[in-house]
């Protein structure tokens, strides 16, 4: 009772409060510098009487607290709620904020050591080089695996040699074909590479009622080992961590036999074999022919340490942090490298037991394997300290091997981009490398490199203009899409299994593959025009797909672009996939869909709500649409300034809904498909339909501009202001010059930031 | 992905430079102190005896060692010879297979597709190995468990995964790899502490370029570098105190570098395997350990004896055949020899915080997949053991009318309190276990 009285009162006292202080009209900045400047100086920096700098840890509603009890100091309590909050929202994005005075210190090149894909691409590349070459960052035109069929259980007398553009065969009682087969004794090989399209765990399994074993990156121990056949058992798995953007060596042996001693008479009996895997955001699948080759890789050396992540903070990854974890993750790495090295020392250095000159050409070896983990030729001191000392330590060549590989990859010059040096042309070298392959500069590279070949601008423009074929920049690009597109981090895409029945995992993962295979198609085409993002009328669509979205194509059809919904969908924005991602899993979302586009695509700086909000329930205004929630939640003075640019943005993708499917309808009321735009320029633009809005997004400057900042950021990992404040203008500017061509953004980007280095 | 022994050292929260520290710890290396430590190791060989030169011809406490086990004579007082154990287990396999595949799991194989020399074809064990079971049953109590649990050591075993080569199971369909390199064995019992030494080795080194590089950057810049430099003196902190806790605790056994893993160098390779077995008990890291050479139907060929036959092949030659029978003989001994340097190993070593020898608590059971080699029977099946661990009465020769040996491993589970009433198939356990071994 006691405790209602004083609730009664405290609100009483609240709203005569609000009474004599009504809301001013002035903004945040205005009323700073008409009230506080005076004592706390323009920028916050403080004055002789109050010299403590504004700089601090609270919130802005802390703040806003703060505010309005202690200030002014001769009348504290005097401002209004809004009036303090509004002061408080605009001091801490000013200079309060940790983040404000990072952006307001002057911005610069940062020393950086590799971030965690980095160090195991270098890991990888250092010592594939010793195994062949970069083989496998590249990838021919052939797809599917190379099959061999032989007539007897032990891969003898081939019989058939050709190109399976999967493996999922049931072959029955039969043979592989009629003639020269025994149906109830052959053997098969399949043969070839595998294009890992994402860095992760991926699971491989092969299915068969026979004896059957399958060789991932590793040609001496199965992966999956179905040799032996025990029960019922016909299905073996192994799963594996690797690398994206690489091809792995892959093999596949079948018999239809019993093993062991020979079988002498031999039943007719059925036989299949399938080969499958499941991606990092996959679900099972027959390993589809676009991701196999027949061509050779060579195995690849993938580190398996567990790093933290890189920081993430500036909403690009980069790595401007160290901690102890890191250090201890790079002795372990370091270890299982040099371990390796040491175990294949005569494979990989290309030494024998009984070489003499064995410690020479460890040597040599050594030499070269410090050449590419410093990115640059290693100086006489260097090689005595890393190489001379721990070969002289121990007769063992093994042991010296792993102890001067420990020491060259715990180096700082391993470690940190652009240490221990006078910057030169190796410079150039590695931060093209690092910024499209994610990796070291091969030996190509560090030739040029020696040779004055990197010299200017052009130089460096045309060498990166070469390294896009590499399988390794795909992959960079890709990844970068996926930044753009806020679908790096594998969002719950998971809906009401009431609402949306069969709306399952691999429904999910064959939109994911949908939405790469579209991005790849623009970027891989020959104009690679940024504008067909938005413009493409085409989705990728296989059976499965096309099913739930009733499109007209044959159950087992694999993927293929579709004419589909033609006038409704536009290019990647209206892609299932993403109109799927954001929204709940019921409803749409339009603030999330209008914050995807305003912040993602437009790049407008957007602040968090003050607090967080759950979004009004569906069922609890039945007679409302999507549309009216959302305008009714945010109509606020306060929500405004930033949901009057959200809302209109999100509203016109309401035609699709939770699961990204075209409706007329919500809640049995016409969709309401119309918002609008105020651009940079200050010009207000109006669509109705997503057709519309697509059509503007492609030929939107801001648009333009965000994308090539994003881009810049994501590839080279500083911050564009540091090159210059007019750096995102310039590559706007080239970009529209070159008709929106992604690929040569990409180029533009590596190339001009290659040939400018730490101050 | 199965738990590494870095995942295991980071659960604990520690730095790998301190595990050599940690292990020998008393608080968490010996935690299960207490009760004494019992262990048990067996060891196979394949093919079957030369049975004439193997068993004693008496009962009881008094006996003779024949020729083949003549190695034992300095532990014939801890020796426990069980003649008359059949492995009754049919199904599907071969001899050879069943011979292997049933003997410590006791229970049938599944049907499959790996056909042998006779029978049906068949595929793995339909359950796990005593070994493992008792295993598990120590990994459970915080009082018996160790940092590996077991460990599952060959000698030139097959780089081929089938029923041949298969003795250890984890359960149905999931049979063990034994770990033939006795390399690769060091790394997984020691990798760190030995790659410490490396690391402690080059670190100054690392300080001065690491200085170096430090001295040309800008200010600014140089911020992240101190901060590494911080982290690089931490580890040489943890590595120094590693190192004089080191000097107090177990030493890592000295291997000789370079042994490949060929025919020739079995010997070599017994040995190395024996020593690093030898010295995991005696850190405790493990208590039950499978020692296998080569392989069911193995054909090694012991060139060091003068013999150029496979041994597999020999082993097929009749009764009246004597140079056979004496080539196999000698075989025979040879592989009692390496039992026989086992158990003085295991003798010479004091049983850390215990009384006795690490013999006095370890029981060594050397099996065979096979009574004889020649006829394929699973009749008198060599149980051979030597040692203390499980408490049986030893020192004598017992002989038995072919009870099933499911029944002894019924009483290998209770030699450790594991009081199981069966083991594999239930119905060759109706006795329960063993009534005279105790």
């Amino acid at each position: 009772m006691l405790q209602n009285l004083r609730t009664r009162w405290l609100g009483l006292l609240t709203a005569a409060l609000l009474l004599t202080a009504p809301a001013s009209a002035d903004t945040g900045e205005q009323m700073y510098a008409a009230q506080c400047a005076r004592c706390h100086g323009k920028v916050g920096e403080g004055t002789k009487k109050y010299p403590k700098p504004l700089a601090g840890e609270r919130s802005v509603p802390q703040l806003a607290e703060q505010i309005q009890k202690t200030m002014p100091e001769n009348d504290p309590g005097s401002l209004s709620k809004d009036d303090s909050a509004k002061i408080a929202a605009y001091t801490y994005d000013a200079f309060y904020s940790t983040a404000a005075r990072e952006k307001n210190k002057p911005v610069r090149i940062e020393l950086a050591r590799l971030t965690v894909p980095q160090y195991k691409n270098a890991l990888a590349d250092i010592l594939g080089s010793f195994r062949g070459g970069n083989n496998n960052t590249t990838w021919d035109a052939k797809r599917g695996l190379k099959g061999e069929y032989f007539k007897n259980r032990n891969h003898g007398q081939r019989q058939i040699d050709r190109l399976d553009p999967e493996v999922k065969f049931d072959f029955g009682t039969k043979a592989p074909t009629e003639k020269d087969f025994d149906a109830k004794e052959f053997s098969a090989r399949w043969t070839g590479s595998i294009l890992v399209p994402e860095t992760g765990e991926y699971t491989f399994i092969v299915k068969s009622d026979q004896s059957v074993r399958l060789w991932v990156n590793d040609n001496k121990k199965a992966l999956a080992d179905g040799y032996v056949r025990s029960g019922s058992d016909n299905e073996y798995k192994g799963t594996l961590f690797l690398l994206g953007g690489r091809a792995y060596p892959i093999r596949v042996d079948f018999s239809k036999a019993l093993q062991g001693v020979k079988d002498k008479d031999p039943k007719p009996i059925p036989a299949f074999v399938q080969l499958l895997w499941q991606q990092p955001n996959g679900t099972e699948e027959v390993i589809p022919a676009r991701n196999l080759s027949p061509q050779f890789s060579p195995e690849v050396y993938v580190d398996q340490t567990k790093f933290p992540p890189d920081d993430r903070s500036y909403g690009w990854e980069r790595g401007t942090t160290v901690s102890k974890a890191w250090d201890q993750a790079t002795t372990d790495a370091a270890f299982d490298a040099a371990g390796y090295v040491s175990t294949f020392l005569n494979e990989i250095a290309k030494v024998n037991d009984r070489d003499d000159k064995r410690a020479e050409k460890l040597k040599v070896f050594l030499r070269q394997f410090a050449k590419l983990a410093f990115r640059k030729p290693i100086t006489d001191d260097l090689e005595k300290m890393y190489i001379t000392r721990a070969i002289e330590s121990t007769p063992d060549v093994q042991a010296a091997a792993k102890r001067s590989v420990l020491m060259i990859l715990k180096s700082p010059r391993f470690l940190y981009r652009e240490v221990g040096g006078t910057p030169d042309q190796y410079d150039v070298a590695a931060r093209m490398a690092f910024a499209l392959w994610d990796s070291i500069p091969d030996q190509e590279l560090l030739t040029l490199a020696a040779n004055n070949k990197l010299k200017t601008l052009d130089d460096v423009r045309k060498q990166t203009d070469k390294m896009m074929a590499d399988t390794r920049a795909k992959a960079r690009i890709r990844g970068f899409l996926h930044h753009w597109l806020k679908v790096d981090h594998a969002r719950d895409a998971q809906k009401d299994p009431k609402r949306f029945p069969g709306f399952d995992a691999a429904v999910v993962a064959d939109l994911r593959t949908s939405l790469d295979l579209l991005l790849d198609d623009v970027v891989g085409s020959e104009k690679s025009d940024f504008r067909q993002f938005f413009l493409g009328n085409e989705t990728y669509l296989n059976g499965r797909l096309a099913k739930f979205y009733g499109a007209d194509l044959p159950a087992d059809a694999p993927f293929q672009k579709v004419a589909f919904e033609k006038g409704r969908r536009a290019g990647v924005l209206t892609h299932p996939f993403m109109m799927a991602t954001f929204a709940y899993t019921g409803e749409t979302s339009p603030i999330h869909r209008g914050v995807f586009v305003a912040r993602g695509i437009l790049g407008v700086g957007l602040k968090p709500p003050a607090e967080a909000f759950t979004p009004l329930a569906a069922d609890l205004h039945p007679t409302l649409t999507t549309r009216e929630r959302v305008e009714l939640q945010t109509k606020g003075v306060n929500c405004q300034s930033c949901h009057a640019v959200i809302n209109p943005l999100g509203f016109v993708l309401e035609n699709f809904d939770a699961i990204g499917r075209f409706r007329e309808l919500d809640h049995n009321k016409a969709v309401d498909a119309t918002g609008g735009y105020q651009t940079r320029a200050g010009e207000q633009k109006a669509f109705k339909g997503p057709a519309e809005l697509a059509k503007f997004l492609a030929d939107s400057p801001d648009a333009q501009t965000a994308f090539a900042e994003q881009m810049f950021h994501h590839l080279v990992q500083q911050s564009i202001r540091a090159y210059g404040a007019k750096r995102g203008a310039e590559l706007r500017e080239s970009f529209a010059k070159t008709g929106c061509n992604v690929r040569q953004l990409a180029v533009e980007i590596v190339a001009t930031a290659a040939v400018k280095g730490r101050d | 992905m199965s738990q590494t022994r870095r995942d295991f050292i980071r659960t604990l929260g520690l730095s790998a430079a301190a595990v050599p520290f940690v292990l020998n710890l008393p608080s968490l290396g010996f935690a299960n102190q207490g009760k004494r430590k019992q262990r048990l190791v067996v060891m196979f060989t394949p093919n079957g005896v030369v049975p004439w030169n193997f068993w004693p011809k008496e009962t009881g406490s008094d006996f003779t060692l024949p020729t083949s086990v003549k190695p034992l004579e300095p532990f014939k007082k801890q020796t426990l010879f069980l003649h008359g154990i059949a492995d009754k287990i049919r199904g599907d396999g071969d001899g050879h297979m069943r011979g292997i595949g049933c003997l410590l799991t006791g229970i049938e194989l599944f049907p499959g597709n790996i056909q042998g020399g006779s029978d049906t074809p068949a595929g793995w064990a339909k359950g796990l190995s005593i070994d493992q079971e008792i295993k598990n049953f120590l990994q459970k109590d915080e009082a018996t468990k160790t940092r590996f649990g077991s460990l599952e050591l060959g000698v030139q075993v097959p780089d081929r995964a089938d029923t041949w080569t298969r003795m250890v199971y984890t359960g149905a369909n999931k049979p063990v790899a034994p770990v033939s390199d006795p390399y690769q064995m060091f790394k997984r019992l020691y990798g760190r502490t030995a790659d410490n030494k490396v690391l402690a080795s080059v670190l100054d080194d690392l300080n001065a370029d690491l200085k170096k590089v430090a001295g040309a950057v800008s200010s600014e810049d140089r911020k992240l570098l101190d901060e590494h430099t911080t982290f690089v003196r931490e580890m040489e902190q943890e590595l120094k105190a590693a190192k004089s806790h080191g000097e107090i605790g177990h030493k890592v056994p000295d291997l000789e570098p370079g042994v490949k893993g060929d025919n020739d160098n079995i010997p070599k390779i017994s040995k190395m395997q024996i020593e690093l077995m030898v010295n995991s008990f005696a850190s405790d890291f493990s208590r039950v350990a499978t020692l296998q050479y080569t392989n069911s139907v193995g054909g090694a060929r012991m060139k060091w004896l003068g013999i150029n036959e496979g041994h597999h092949e020999l082993s097929h030659e009749p009764n009246k055949n004597d140079a056979a029978q004496e080539k196999l003989t000698k075989i025979d001994t040879w592989f009692c020899e390496q039992m026989a340097y086992l158990a003085k190993r295991l003798s010479e070593t004091p049983e850390p915080g215990g009384q006795g020898s690490l013999l006095d608590n370890t029981t060594i059971v050397w099996t065979n997949e096979l009574g004889q080699g020649n006829s394929h029977t699973h009749n008198d099946t060599p149980f051979l053991l030597v040692g203390g661990g499980l408490d049986f009465k030893m020192g004598r020769s017992l002989k038995y009318k072919q009870v099933p040996h499911n029944r002894l491993l019924v009483s290998m589970a209770h030699g450790f309190g594991h009081r199981v009433k069966s083991f594999g198939n239930p119905n060759y356990c109706g006795d329960g276990p063993l009534n005279d071994l105790t």
